[in-house]
């Protein structure tokens, strides 16, 4: 229960549902030590084109998922295969924070931004691992979020940083001194709304999504001014009174979903559209084709999560993927892969854009995902049409079995178990191999229901999913033929994983595991060429980078609460000698 | 549950609230009737919880709750009435500044705090109470809270007769009897 430096319960303002708009607060840093490092170095400002040739760039790491195209490649190629076997720690710098740590580290120019539970942002030295400033956000009394209190990260853009915080906000920080520039209320937290997802900067807007498909809230993407917060555009992921959908009976790999559509449709009949409190949160990043001005986004499940009595319907836009205009937020296309969920195997794990082979053998810009299902799904970036899906990842036995009723002694067991397949963490790819890499979760769970009516800001899973006692829990690394759907390598590991995998242009794929190792794969076929041992979870995304004409790999060690893995408060930085 | 003696019932039932007049501090004295003067409740017997130190916003939320009766109980009911809508955000404050008391309950035996680990383990509720159930927020701590309390809760859930939080009826429909006992004793003994 280690709680160093937290000044939350002390915080300020009160106000519970506070207005939607720019709220100019002045509070700040938490000054803590290595004040007198800034002056050595110089804090950058990140233009649009740097962002823009993110996926070029071998010095830096300046978005969550590498760059727009989110397919975590970092082009370095100093640590190779036959080297990396050298790789040791170059620095750790412990956080205040020991929880869960979800961030990917960001690195412009030698500037490392991380973040923690809680919402604590700082800025490090990433050749030295010394703290340059700490921002701690002030956090408001009313936070309501599910799995844990997380932060999978900061944007960068001009000569700010932005952080969205566990009770709905968005805080602008000055890059240079850590101190909050502005701070914009996202959406009212006494009613499920949160984040712990890292926003996206492009083009002068800051995007973000919104946690809440436990809660019964209305989901959605919004776009604020980067200079001053202002809202710009709010995409709703349910459209309003409009969720009903095409009454789909097979999920999108074909499978049936024993719906019963008689009942549903009588459901509809009394009690009309369930859109107001559907759920359809996006957890994490979109992807940006800067070309077509396009943003690719997967969304969450539908409220409440087991129990569809409530909510007749294919449940429009859970479970999809959903293509809008960067401009306006209007919808461009949308795939739904799972309609009417029933177990929570939603899509949370980020759209991924990379030119791939369509049905006849052309090459094409295509969009991928990895599901909560098991499954990678390609698809055409124009349309969103389904291209092909993979080899399952992970057992699928007696998928799509009904939920029973909530008791301690039954449970409809399924495989996968209700976190996944693959959860939040984002797949890495290498475009040269046509490769995609994801990790998952092997869990047994039973899946039960139990109906209660909206309950305003609170829990509303709609019944329980429970780990069986003494079942299966186990993960892997799978990588994927992108261009044919086939299964190239997977290495099974112990524990579930969650987190993330980077890859990098020296043929050699990182990941982390729930039981402290942090290991490296060869690209091509999955020989683990080198591994350390964190002392906690190393369930976040590992980052990449230069500086000082050397390469270092980055990722933080904190461990998970979904898993609840061993907590931990640090980010190691490794590199060659 | 066992009814307060006469005398406190009186006490609650005669203690007016001029809200505007009175500080948070003389607002809060009705509290301490059960919740106890230093943040021990007075009858740990009875399923009176700890409220000194309770995170900020789940204090408000039952407070909240007890006021438009979407909990209901026989003593707060009344108590939250009295209060204004004003009043709950600030005493949830006064209260969760409060230093949490050490009741000194004693650990359960390590089959009983196995069988708890167990249940934990299949319904993962730090994954809410985070890790050591110190809560956050609106998340209530559950470490060193009143064993009978937390026995009663648990069970109030699973039965709905606590009805505030419907996902918790859930996860409490989802474990047994035997479970909820070995929980309630392993989380007093935190």
């Amino acid at each position: 229960m280690n709680r160093i430096g937290r000044t939350m319960l002390l915080a300020g303002a009160m106000a519970i549902a506070l207005p939607l708009t720019c709220v100019a607060a002045g509070q700040e840093t938490g000054g803590g030590g290595g004040g007198g490092a800034a002056a050595s170095v110089q804090i950058p400002t990140v233009s649009q084109a740097m962002l823009n040739g993110a996926a070029k760039d071998n010095k830096n790491f300046l978005a969550t998922n590498g760059n727009y195209d989110q397919t975590r490649f970092h082009p370095a190629d100093g640590i190779t295969t036959k080297n990396v076997k050298g790789l040791h720690v170059a620095w750790i710098f412990q956080t205040d924070v020991r929880e869960s740590m979800e961030t990917s580290p960001i690195v412009v120019n030698g500037v490392m931004y991380v973040t923690t539970s809680f919402d604590h942002l700082y800025a490090l030295n990433a050749q030295t691992g010394e703290q340059l400033w700490h921002y701690k956000h002030d956090m408001g009394p009313i936070t309501v979020y599910c799995c844990g209190p997380n932060n999978r990260g900061a944007a960068v853009l001009g000569d700010k940083v932005y952080l969205a915080t566990l009770d709905s906000k968005l805080d602008a920080i000055d890059a240079k001194t850590g101190k909050l520039v502005w701070s914009s209320q996202i959406a009212d937290p006494s009613l499920g709304y949160s984040e712990t997802m890292a926003p996206t900067a492009v083009d002068g807007k800051i995007l973000v999504g919104t946690n809440g498909g436990e809660y019964g809230i209305r989901g959605f993407v919004k776009a604020f001014d980067a200079n001053d917060g202002k809202l710009l555009w709010t995409f709703d992921t349910i459209p309003e009174n409009n969720s009903v959908g095409v009454w789909a009976t097979k999920d999108a790999t074909g499978r049936d979903m024993h719906r019963d559509i008689a009942a549903e449709k009588e459901a509809l009949a009394k009690n009309g559209d369930p859109w107001k409190t559907l759920g359809g949160g996006v957890w994490q990043n979109p992807a940006v084709d800067l070309a077509t001005k396009r943003i690719y986004f997967v969304v969450g499940n539908p409220s409440p999560d087991l129990d569809g009595s409530l909510r007749p319907g294919d449940n429009l836009y859970t479970d999809s993927l959903v293509s809008v205009d960067l401009d306006t937020g209007k919808l461009a296309c949308h795939f739904q892969y799972i309609a009417h969920d029933l177990w929570d195997l939603d899509s949370t794990s980020p759209a991924v854009l990379v030119n791939v082979k369509d049905k006849d053998g052309k090459t094409v810009p295509g969009v991928m995902h990895a599901g909560k299902s098991g499954y990678i799904y390609v698809h055409d970036r124009k349309d969103c049409k389904l291209i092909r899906f993979s080899e399952p990842m992970v057992s699928q036995k007696e998928r799509w079995v009904l939920p029973t009723p909530t008791t301690p002694e039954a449970g409809a067991r399924m495989f996968p178990g209700a976190n996944g397949g693959v959860e939040w963490s984002p797949m890495a790819t290498n475009p040269g191999l046509s490769l995609a890499y994801a990790i998952n979760l092997e869990q047994e769970m039973t899946y039960t229901v139990a109906s209660a009516p909206y309950p305003e800001g609170k829990l509303w899973l709609g019944g329980a999913f429970t780990n069986v006692p003494g079942g299966v829990q186990a993960g892997n690394v799978t990588a994927v033929d992108y261009d044919t759907g086939k299964i190239k390598w997977q290495v099974k590991t112990p524990q579930p994983m969650i987190g993330g995998i980077l890859a990098t242009g020296g043929g050699v794929v990182f990941a982390g595991e729930s039981n402290g190792w942090f290991k490296a794969y060869d690209a091509n076929n999955g020989s683990i060429l080198w591994k350390f041992q964190a002392g906690a979870g190393v369930n976040a995304p590992p980052s990449s980078y230069m500086v000082g004409g050397k390469q270092y790999i980055a990722v933080a060690a904190g461990g998970n609460v979904q898993v609840d893995s061993r907590r931990g408060n640090s980010i190691l930085a490794f590199t060659l000698d | 549950m066992r009814r307060l003696s006469i005398p406190l019932a009186l006490a609650l039932t005669v203690l007016p609230f001029a809200a505007h007049a009175q500080s948070i501090e003389e607002k809060a004295q009705i509290c301490t009737a059960c919740h106890g003067e230093n943040g021990v409740p007075l009858e740990q017997s009875l399923p009176v919880p700890v409220i000194w130190g309770q995170n900020l916003g789940y204090l408000f939320f039952q407070l909240r709750d007890f006021k438009s009766g979407a909990r209901k109980n026989d003593q707060m009911t009344p108590i939250a009435d009295g209060l204004e809508q004003s009043d709950l955000m600030a005493l949830a404050q006064y209260f969760s500044k409060k230093p949490w008391p050490n009741l000194r309950q004693a650990n359960p035996p390590a089959s009983v705090a196995a069988l708890a680990q167990r249940a934990n383990k299949s319904v993962v509720c730090t994954s809410c109470h985070q890790e050591g159930f110190a809560g956050e927020g609106t998340q209530p701590r559950l470490a060193g809270q009143v064993r009978s309390y937390l026995e009663k809760t648990m069970t109030d859930f699973q039965s709905g007769a606590r009805g505030n939080n419907p996902g918790m009826t859930d996860l409490m429909k989802s474990i047994t009897e035997q479970e909820v006992a070995a929980l309630a004793a392993y989380l007093a003994g935190m």
